[in-house]
């Protein structure tokens, strides 16, 4: 049934950007600025272009398996073996993040607007947006994806120009913040912040041919450095460095400076319809993709027996860290800093060993023809 | 004096009841409905199964279940003879078919059923024919003037052709009627006298002349009562399918508007059409169509709203799937888009199909007034559906936990106008919906005269006493009364109830989580809708996924003249409604799509 399923360029970029930049509403501005300090935004601009650098490598690698997601790949290179260690690094990997973003989320949310409700009860609404999500299918994620994120876009950039009164562009010095070595050398790990893009390898199939594969990944990382990029800048020109530090949830606390008027003093809230839509869509999207990857890896013929006992592994993992502060600190120290070897070292590898054993097939084939 | 006695009498002492037979509906026993010699074959069966239940243990339900299945097959092979009665074909035999057509008419237990013998007089012979028609069904002048005048009188004229054929001098000599059919099965016989047809059987020929004679008492083309417009056209459908057909077809004077017909239901036979024009409308669509309607299996249907639901894709999506509409222009403006529409007789609403979730928001109104009133009129009715869906529970959440976005002085006014409710605002709140759902749902059903009286009183409680005895707040009047107002607002009857069932949704939702739950339920309802399909179009089209050409019309319509194509996501033969320059007098030489605008 999942062969069925096409989708356009525009439904794959924007659930792309929307799996990527979901961070952005998170902690990710505070995170840049404590790494880099004021110059947060270069690190962006660094990082983004050794991601195009490397997706540039990707889809060159890529080029050969037209239509064909991570998983078909590693069966080429390495069989069954290296096809069930793909699918499993795949799903552990979604599984770890999505906890965490789960958490985060619910956490954040409790803090906002539901200070005395439970946190299980809280996740209890993500959890059942995400599991309604995969059982309608990635065709509905991704249709509903194409109405809100562009919603959900308008929105963040109204947030963050609307408190262009508190604009100070004195906040942006010292240029490079907290030294060179900070901004490149620690800042290279960084490229994890475009870790999601590795389920452009998942979308392959629905997207069909390379040039598609091209486009979508390219516009999704453009895109997503953009909204990166003025986040981090409209954040840093907002709040002086000393404070930015401090503010757990960035976007929300530009939003609650939006002042017009006597009578829009706290729009605030609204930024909970934000909030809570991108949550959805992003938990949605990448529960799906954990049943499917496993679904795919292990040959199996259904997807939605296994809805329900994900979301119960899931929404228990999510419970696991005693705090936020450890969701955060689990997010940030581990994985953000070394997932990228996960989700573009490792491709890169199962490309290249694919690569190598179709021409080695291909040499083969050649040889036998030469022989006879 | 003696009759005060017996009313003393009946008052203080005990009155024996009289013994009445009174009526039970009993099972149908198939004992009942069989003939005398199938009973006795059954008496003996009973006697041979009560035999052998002495012999078995547990041998009740053997014969129960034996005399069950006994009585399917009596039922089976008695519906077979009828069928077969159907289907056989017209005697050459006159008192032949006279007996056939009492039998299958049940006459004279069938009271409307009128037979009347008569002699046709060919020269100098009297050859004997008889007429049937339901009374009350058919035109009585058209029968005694075109049907019975001509062949009881006219008949002696002088015969020009060739004698022997008699059936095609009746048929082209002697019935001057304007559409006469022949036929040589009862079944297809009895199928026009059914719908208001008459059936003429002569004696020495094998087949029946009918004809179209219907005349029964049906209302007039009126002004349709849902979706009233002020500027365009002010007729709407009636209950009869022709008229109904002629109002498309006298818009759409195109050969290829095709009419095809069908009949569903198969005690009520009612006739349907499905009209689609040929060159436009995606065939799969149309087949797809047909298939649904001609793979119906039911009795009756009364009303295309029943239709509608034998027919649309997902009985459980809180959304019609399809458009019933009273209009004929709306129909016809479909129809010119790619879509197919159904007409059922009996039913004044007309189905069109596919749809996608904006359709049910455009008014016919938008297109004939002028670009920039139309989008006033959508976007003002995108905000009242908006109303009457979120309102409730965005008050409650807002309420409940986001104070904070209630400027301070109309924090001041709802707390001060709350203060002596006794409620929870959810409690109240759904009191008062509830409250408003009732005077609408009695509004409905109570005879004309005291409707009025109905709206006054549930004003003057909900309005002024509720509030006057703190049972809620004014406050919460205003939100109760403008999320009623903008449920009016919707077009669509169907989709109105829709946004009712889903406001209570929102309500509980939002009293359970504020802004969190509201969006948790959109999304929800979001992902729901985006994976409905109707006809196979995705509802949300153009939106998820997106298409071309569909942006023209949409949420907001741009100016008549841009409205070059056809909505892509229909699939029709031809993409394309206007020129690429429209309006000829602006054409001053220029090329290209967009030079109308110069």
């Amino acid at each position: 049934m999942s062969s069925k399923i096409i989708f356009g360029k525009w439904e794959g970029t924007v659930l792309l950007i929307n799996l990527i930049c979901t961070q952005i509403i998170l902690g990710f501005p505070r995170v840049m600025t404590e790494m880099a300090g004021t110059a947060a935004w270069i690190t962006i601009i660094y990082v983004s272009v050794i991601m195009l650098v490397a997706f540039w490598l990707i889809s060159k690698l890529y080029s050969r398996f037209e239509g064909m997601d991570i998983i078909d790949i590693s069966q080429i290179a390495g069989g069954g073996i290296l096809r069930v260690i793909t699918g499993l690094v795949m799903t552990a990997y979604i599984m770890y993040i999505i906890s965490i973003v789960l958490r985060e989320f619910a956490e954040d949310m409790k803090v906002i607007i539901l200070p005395e409700s439970p946190i299980s009860f809280v996740t209890l609404f993500f959890v059942a947006g995400m599991i309604v999500g995969a059982y309608l299918g990635l065709e509905a994620i991704v249709r509903l994806g194409a109405i809100f994120i562009p919603l959900i876009t308008i929105g963040f950039l109204f947030i963050t120009i609307g408190v262009s009164p508190y604009y100070d562009m004195a906040n942006l010095f010292p240029v490079l913040g907290a030294g060179p070595e900070k901004i490149f050398g620690e800042g290279f790990f960084r490229i994890s912040i475009f870790s999601a893009a590795s389920i452009l390898f998942f979308i392959a199939p629905y997207i069909r041919t390379n040039r598609n594969f091209k486009i979508v990944g390219y516009a999704s990382i453009l895109i997503s450095s953009c909204l990166f990029l003025w986040s981090v800048l409209s954040y840093i020109m907002v709040f002086p460095y000393t404070v930015s530090i401090e503010n757990f949830l960035p976007i929300y606390q530009m939003a609650r400076l939006i002042n017009y008027g006597r009578f829009f003093q706290r729009v605030e809230s609204v930024f909970v319809f934000i909030w809570a839509a991108t949550a959805l869509l992003y938990l949605s999207g990448a529960f799906y993709f954990i049943i499917h990857i496993f679904r795919k890896t292990f040959k199996l013929e259904y997807e939605k027996p296994l809805i329900a006992p994900f979301a119960i592994l899931i929404f228990n993992i999510s419970l696991l860290p005693p705090n936020l502060a450890t969701a955060i600190q689990l997010e940030e120290e581990y994985f953000r800093k070394y997932i990228w070897i996960v989700t573009i070292v490792f491709p890169i590898i199962v490309l290249s060993i694919a690569n190598i054993s179709q021409k080695r097939k291909k040499g083969e084939r050649k040889g036998e023809k030469a022989v006879e | 004096m003696e009759g005060y006695k017996k009313i003393i009498k009946k008052l203080l002492f005990f009155n024996e009841p009289k013994k009445m037979e009174r009526f039970v509906l009993k099972e149908t026993s198939s004992k009942e409905n069989r003939t005398e010699d199938s009973a006795e074959n059954n008496a003996e069966k009973d006697k041979q199964y009560r035999a052998r239940r002495r012999k078995e243990p547990g041998g009740i339900r053997k014969i129960d279940r034996g005399t069950d299945e006994s009585s399917k097959k009596e039922k089976e092979i008695q519906k077979e003879d009828e069928n077969k009665r159907k289907d056989s074909e017209v005697s050459v035999y006159l008192s032949h078919n006279l007996t056939s057509m009492k039998r299958l008419y049940n006459i004279p237990m069938n009271g409307d059923v009128v037979i009347r013998e008569f002699d046709i007089i060919l020269k100098d012979r009297a050859v004997g024919a008889f007429i049937i028609f339901f009374d009350g069904m058919t035109d009585r002048k058209v029968i005694n003037n075109n049907i019975l005048q001509p062949l009881m009188m006219l008949s002696s004229l002088e015969i020009k052709k060739a004698e022997e054929d008699i059936a095609e001098y009746i048929k082209k000599q002697i019935l001057p009627h304007n559409q006469m059919k022949e036929f040589t099965s009862y079944r297809k016989i009895m199928d026009e006298v059914n719908f208001g047809g008459c059936a003429i059987f002569v004696d020495g020929i094998a087949k029946a002349f009918t004809g179209d004679v219907k005349g029964w008492e049906h209302r007039g083309v009126e002004r349709p009562n849902t979706e009233l417009v002020i500027r365009g056209p002010q007729e709407g459908f009636t209950e009869t399918i022709r008229t109904n057909t002629a109002l498309i077809r006298k818009r759409l004077k195109d050969e290829d508007l095709i009419c095809q017909n069908f009949e569903i239901g198969e005690r009520s036979n009612t006739p349907c059409s499905m009209m689609y024009i040929k060159d436009i409308a995606n065939e799969s669509l149309v087949e797809e169509v047909a298939k649904r309607l001609k793979s119906l299996k039911v009795d009756y249907l009364s009303d295309s709203g029943e239709l509608e639901q034998f027919i649309e894709d997902s009985s459980f999506l809180p959304a019609p799937q399809i458009i019933a509409t009273e209009r004929p222009d709306r129909v016809a403006t479909a129809l010119t888009e790619g879509r197919v529409a159904v007409i059922m007789h009996g039913s004044p609403f007309v189905l069109i199909m596919p749809i996608t979730a904006e359709d049910m928001v455009k008014s016919p109104e938008d297109n004939y007034v002028r670009f920039p009133y139309g989008n006033l009129f959508r976007l003002i009715r995108y905000f009242g559906i908006a109303l009457s869906l979120l309102l409730p529970g965005l008050y409650i959440a807002i309420t409940n936990y986001h104070q904070e976005m209630i400027p301070t002085d109309l924090l001041f006014s709802i707390e001060a106008a709350r203060e002596m409710v006794p409620f929870p605002s959810v409690i109240e709140i759904l009191i008062m919906e509830i409250a408003f759902e009732l005077i609408r749902e009695a509004g409905i059903r109570i005879p004309g005269p005291i409707g009025p009286t109905l709206g006054i009183i549930g004003a003057l409680i909900l309005g002024q006493a509720a509030v006057a005895a703190n049972i809620v707040s004014p406050v919460l009047i205003i939100i109760v009364a403008v999320t009623g107002i903008g449920s009016f607002a919707a077009p669509n009857f169907s989709l109105a109830f829709s946004f009712r069932i889903l406001r209570f949704a929102f309500i509980i939702i939002g009293a359970m989580a504020g802004f969190l739950g509201i969006t948790t339920g959109l999304f929800i309802y979001g992902m729901w809708l985006v994976s409905a399909k109707s006809f196979g179009v995705p509802f949300l089209v153009p939106f998820g996924p997106k298409t071309a050409n569909a942006f023209t019309d949409s949420i907001l319509r741009a100016p008549i003249w841009k409205q070059e194509r056809r909505p892509d996501y229909l699939n029709p033969k031809d993409d394309r409604r206007q020129a690429p320059i429209s309006r000829g007098w602006m054409d001053n030489g220029s090329k290209g799509e967009d030079e109308d605008e110069q």
